[in-house]
């Protein structure tokens, strides 16, 4: 069963008098416990893909199931709630709360939950010590490095217990060493049983995935898959 | 729970620029200040008025040449009128058998002294004894005139405490002389203190019998005024009525012309009051509350500044699941708490004020509930009215736009 399916998305801004297709009929179908790459290079449309994905959009046209639910036609407040239940999001640019304590930003989903107090701060602990943050969590973004900020937004990402964590470009404002934990702190929760889809240009950073999409133009031009033993088959669509 | 959740985050957000808020609410507190101060100086006035007026008693009302005059026009015709006399009094006494007492006043102010010291435009009221029966004046000690002292016209003399202060500081007053226009008159007793509305001093009064008053302060055509009391409060009515129906008879005033005398009763004159007064509160509030608009508009506009900066934060909100009306409520409660705010200083600050005031001018002022209620009423609608656009705007964010905004 797919954990996300989309049929035939296309995403069109109005550009002034120009209509710009970002998406031109994007179909993939991402199943539970998968590992996902999306690639593809800059103005290529991967952005908007994840935006419609993750629920923070919906689409012009055609038929996102997340869960066997259509949300592609949920209102505002709907993919709110949806947001807040099924899906973390990972950034490139961190986005914390600058003026919040790490416990505090990761109980942020958990507020709008209706958590009580100390079922929040419970779940958010136990969040902080899966990303091994367990001893900062009074400490405001700018008193962590990147790599803590990212590994504080992976928390708050993971602390509702959603059904898929995405990432994109995570690794976009850190340094090698610094991607390299975060990558393969996103492969542990993988192993741990989490979905999780990565948005990329970085060859390396899509190579921890199972399965990569390449974007581009608006359309997925091929699907790669990779096994770990390095080898790696690919598709071409149409 | 989300929503005590929210209002947290609001006052956290408010505490981090403090100093943006403070200067923020200046003009809520300008408004609620202004508005406050009226209401209370308002209110301690028709206060101290009504306190004046209940000297005089429910039962009773006053004959007097110009009654309660309202326009131009009335006073230009009241003038006209011939003045009141003795003579009327007794027709009054003689005709209204609901009239039960009576009693006649005239005033005339004049420099009053004993030895070297003077007091100038001091009150000097020629009153039939009966007088005390009616206005309540209350003696201090010594006593008021008698009948008796009228009939002979004995030039006594019951003065009031502020005269009894400058006259006489630290002596006893009684049997002493006290000098009006160079006669002198013996004081036998003091009013108790009645307190002052703005600067009218209701005890720098000095009274005499009335015809003591005739024959010493004779002028032409000088008035008086009647004072009657009615057998019953519920009588008062048909009193004023018979009275009325005597004196238009007495003085030959045609059916078809209008009293050529008014009637004043404590009511009459604090609907007058209330009248003025009315239509000043509201012409001051409507102008403080140009204020409190001005308030609002800072208010609204700050908000927007805020909505813009923290762009970022509204789209992190909503990626983690805040609905629109979480962050609705997040900015509304924002500048509710800001409007509230100035509201309580602009309250705290008009009572201060109004203390102030109190000792400043000698006036009564009250700062009562319904001044607090309408300051906090009007701050909290100022910051709703003002508040909700600006959340709106914060609520109905494209979390993809808010995000990416730099």
């Amino acid at each position: 069963m797919a954990l996300i399916d989309t049929k035939d998305l296309w995403k069109t801004f109005e550009m002034g008098a120009v209509q710009v297709h970002a998406l031109q009929g994007i179909t993939l179908a991402i199943n539970k416990g998968d590992y996902v790459a999306i690639m593809g290079p800059s103005g290529s449309g991967k952005s908007t893909l994840m935006n419609l994905i993750g629920c923070l959009d919906t689409p012009t046209s055609g038929e996102y199931f997340l869960n066997d639910k259509l949300v592609s036609t949920l209102t505002d407040d709907e993919l709110a709630y949806i947001r807040n239940k099924e899906i973390g999001f990972v950034f490139q640019t961190f986005n914390l709360l600058p003026r919040a304590t790490a416990l505090h930003n990761v109980e942020l989903p958990l507020v709008y939950s209706g958590k009580s107090r100390t079922v929040r701060e419970a779940m958010a602990k136990k969040a902080l010590e899966q990303v091994d943050l367990a001893d900062r969590m009074t400490h405001r973004p700018n008193e962590l490095s990147g790599g803590q900020r990212q590994r504080v937004a992976i928390a708050r990402a993971l602390v509702n217990e959603p059904s898929l964590i995405l990432a994109d470009e995570p690794t976009g404002n850190l340094d090698s060493k610094t991607s390299l934990e975060i990558m393969d702190l996103l492969a542990r929760l993988h192993q741990d049983g989490n979905t999780i889809i990565v948005v990329t240009h970085d060859h390396e950073v899509a190579q921890f995935a199972n399965r990569v999409y390449h974007i581009r133009d608006g359309m997925i031009e091929r699907e790669e898959f990779i096994d770990k033993t390095g080898q790696t088959t690919s598709e071409t669509r149409q | 729970m989300i929503f005590w959740e929210v209002f947290k985050m609001s006052v956290s957000a408010l505490n981090t620029n403090r100093l943006r808020g403070f200067l923020t609410l200046l003009g809520v507190i300008i408004g609620v200040t202004s508005v406050i101060t009226i209401i209370s100086a308002l209110e301690g006035l028709s206060q101290s008025i009504r306190a004046e007026l209940e000297a005089l008693g429910p039962s009773t009302f006053i004959v007097t040449r110009f009654g309660i005059i309202r326009s131009e026009e009335e006073f230009l015709e009241a003038v006209k009128r011939k003045p009141l006399k003795y003579e009327h009094m007794e027709a009054i006494r003689d005709g209204c058998d609901l009239c039960e007492r009576m009693a006649v006043a005239s005033h005339f102010r004049v420099e009053a002294k004993h030895d070297n010291r003077k007091l100038r435009r001091v009150l000097v009221e020629g009153a039939s004894a009966g007088i005390i029966d009616i206005v309540d004046t209350e003696v201090e000690y010594g006593r008021y005139f008698s009948e008796e002292e009228e009939h002979t016209r004995s030039r006594v003399a019951f003065i009031g405490s502020n005269v009894q202060e400058e006259l006489y500081p630290g002596v006893d007053p009684i049997g002493k002389w006290i000098k009006l226009n160079n006669i002198k008159y013996r004081v036998i007793g003091v009013a108790k203190e009645k307190g002052s509305t703005f600067d009218d001093n209701s005890d720098r009064f000095v009274s005499i019998p009335y015809a003591t008053f005739v024959k010493d302060f004779a002028y032409r055509g000088m008035g008086l005024s009647i004072y009657v009391k009615a057998a019953s409060v519920e009588l008062l009515p048909e009193a004023m009525d018979q009275a009325r129906a005597v004196l238009r008879a007495f003085r030959h005033v045609p059916y078809n012309k209008d009293d050529d005398f008014g009637i004043v009763t404590a009511d009459a004159v604090m609907a007058v009051i209330n009248d003025i007064t009315k239509v000043i509160r509201f012409g001051l509030i409507g102008i403080s509350s140009i204020a409190l608009v001005v308030g609002g508009i800072i208010i609204m506009n700050i908000m927007m500044v805020s909505v813009t900066e923290r762009t970022r934060e509204i789209g992190i909100r909503k990626s983690v699941g805040a609905r629109q009306r979480d962050i609705l409520l997040q900015f509304l409660y924002e500048s509710l708490i800001l409007s509230l705010g100035g509201g309580l200083i602009g309250i705290a600050i008009g009572v201060f004020l109004g203390d102030v005031l109190i000792g400043l001018i000698e006036m009564n002022m009250t700062p009562s509930m319904f001044a607090i209620s309408i300051g906090l009423i009007i701050s909290m609608g100022t910051g709703l009215f003002f508040g909700i656009y600006p959340a709106m705007k914060a609520a109905r964010l494209q979390p993809v736009k808010a995000l990416s905004y730099e």
